[in-house]
């Protein structure tokens, strides 16, 4: 797979056009990607924070999923809070996972399906484990198999 | 006891390929087939060999060789339209990159090497692409040059008429300066204008570079050239989508089960592809 030409078109896509809290932040090669998204309804969990996403990609891009991660950053201070997602910013999301993912999906249909994760959640936690996880976790996140014990969050 | 032999030095060879000593594993590959002359396997191994050395007629010998002892040689086809490419023969190389292709596609395991022979099938489509736009160009160019010309020339006239009447005392040297001056830049705007007239009549620089959504891979958002059908109606193209099986055999929309013969080709998509390939003047291709 030529995960390059994908991601030139898509980098042409998204330099035309970006849904709503959305933006692109890098992307000067295609290894690495940085975008920010924001809540748009009023949840109180979220409201006038921007996270920042970092996508790798892979060279069997899209065959293979991108690594997507919240990161930190000085004007992006926060990983959100949500109980698919540690605070070390790994996501746990059937979406990224090796089965749930799909060659169709893109950077930004990807970026939308978290944010109306975050839109839909009212939880103000972590995943179960956390601390423990944070602390003792050296994986990388595409080589963790999730357990989505719970489809509903 | 011979095709023995030649059963061990191919052995050999193989060896000596994978270490990256191509010119020694060739000569094996040689010995082994005066060995045993009736092998094709050994004359594609040689080619392959001989493809690594740049020795492109060779290679073409080997697999014409090949396919003579064995008509459905995928991998002779394959490295033959490598090496007639390189020779720059762009319409053999396609028809045998063509020949290659399908019988990947059409053999139960659809290997691997489709999308690679996918790739070298769209490389000898350019490449056809570019020495008919080289053509084009250079006839539309010998039009403009000779235009051209023939303004430089009425320049360099009036120059020396100018020159002329200075010399007859008709007219003063500040004036004359003033109407070189004046001449010069008269042509010089002819000429630019004429450069311009040139490029908007070119069709290429007009046409709108767009490609139609439904010609496009979801998986791959290239152009397609060999679409396939899923049971649920949706289109991709064959090698992205057969890669994406073997990692996961369920639809990419629907995410249920999908296999790779249960896949069914697409004729009236590929026609449109295809006429838009033949029609588009080449930029699809960089697209």
């Amino acid at each position: 797979m030529s995960a390059t030409r994908r991601l030139q078109k898509e980098l042409l896509k998204l330099q035309e056009h970006l849904p709503p809290g959305i933006s692109l932040v890098q992307a000067d090669n295609f290894e690495t990607w940085l975008m920010d998204i924001k809540v748009l309804d009023d949840n109180p969990l979220y409201r006038g924070d921007t996270y920042r996403l970092k996508f790798h990609f892979s060279s069997s891009y899209p065959i293979e999923a991108p690594e997507v991660t919240f990161i930190t950053s000085p004007t992006t201070p926060k990983i959100p809070m949500h109980p698919h997602v540690y605070s070390n910013g790994i996501i746990c999301l059937d979406l990224l996972d090796r089965q749930g993912w799909s060659p169709v999906h893109n950077v930004e249909s990807v970026c939308m399906s978290l944010q109306s994760m975050l839109t839909g959640n009212e939880k103000n936690e972590r995943p179960p484990g956390d601390a423990d996880f944070v602390k003792s976790n050296r994986r990388r996140p595409r080589d963790i198999s999730f357990y989505f014990h719970d489809e509903k969050v | 006891m011979a095709s023995y032999l030649a059963e061990q030095l191919k052995e050999t060879g193989n060896k000596h390929f994978k270490n990256g000593d191509y010119a020694e594993a060739a000569s094996l590959y040689g010995q082994a087939i005066q060995k045993n002359s009736s092998n094709p396997l050994l004359y594609t191994n040689r080619a392959n060999a001989r493809l690594k050395l740049h020795q492109w007629q060779d290679v073409i010998d080997d697999c014409l060789r090949s396919i003579e002892l064995r008509r459905d040689n995928m991998k002779a086809f394959f490295y033959l339209a490598q090496a007639q490419l390189e020779l720059h023969h762009p319409n053999e190389a396609l028809s045998s990159a063509l020949t290659a292709y399908e019988l990947c596609t059409s053999s139960p395991s659809q290997t691997s090497s489709a999308f690679t022979i996918a790739q070298l099938v769209r490389r000898c489509k350019i490449e056809k692409w570019n020495i008919r736009e080289r053509q084009r160009i250079r006839q539309r160019s010998d039009l403009l040059a000779e235009l051209l010309e023939k303004l430089e020339k009425d320049r360099i006239g009036e120059l020396q008429d100018i020159e002329d009447k200075e010399r007859q005392g008709l007219v003063g040297r500040v004036e004359s300066e003033d109407r070189r001056k004046e001449v010069d830049e008269e042509y010089a705007a002819k000429m630019d204008e004429l450069r311009n007239v040139f490029a908007i009549a070119d069709p290429k620089n007009l046409e709108k570079r767009e490609v139609p959504e439904y010609l496009i891979d979801d998986i791959s958002f290239e152009i397609m050239h060999d679409p396939v059908m899923t049971k649920n109606g949706h289109s991709y193209e064959r090698a992205t989508l057969v890669e994406h099986l073997k990692r996961s055999a369920l639809d990419p929309l629907t995410r249920t089960p999908l296999s790779v013969n249960e896949l069914r080709p697409n004729l009236a998509l590929k026609k449109a592809c295809d006429d838009f390939w033949d029609h588009s003047s080449g930029w699809a291709y960089d697209w």
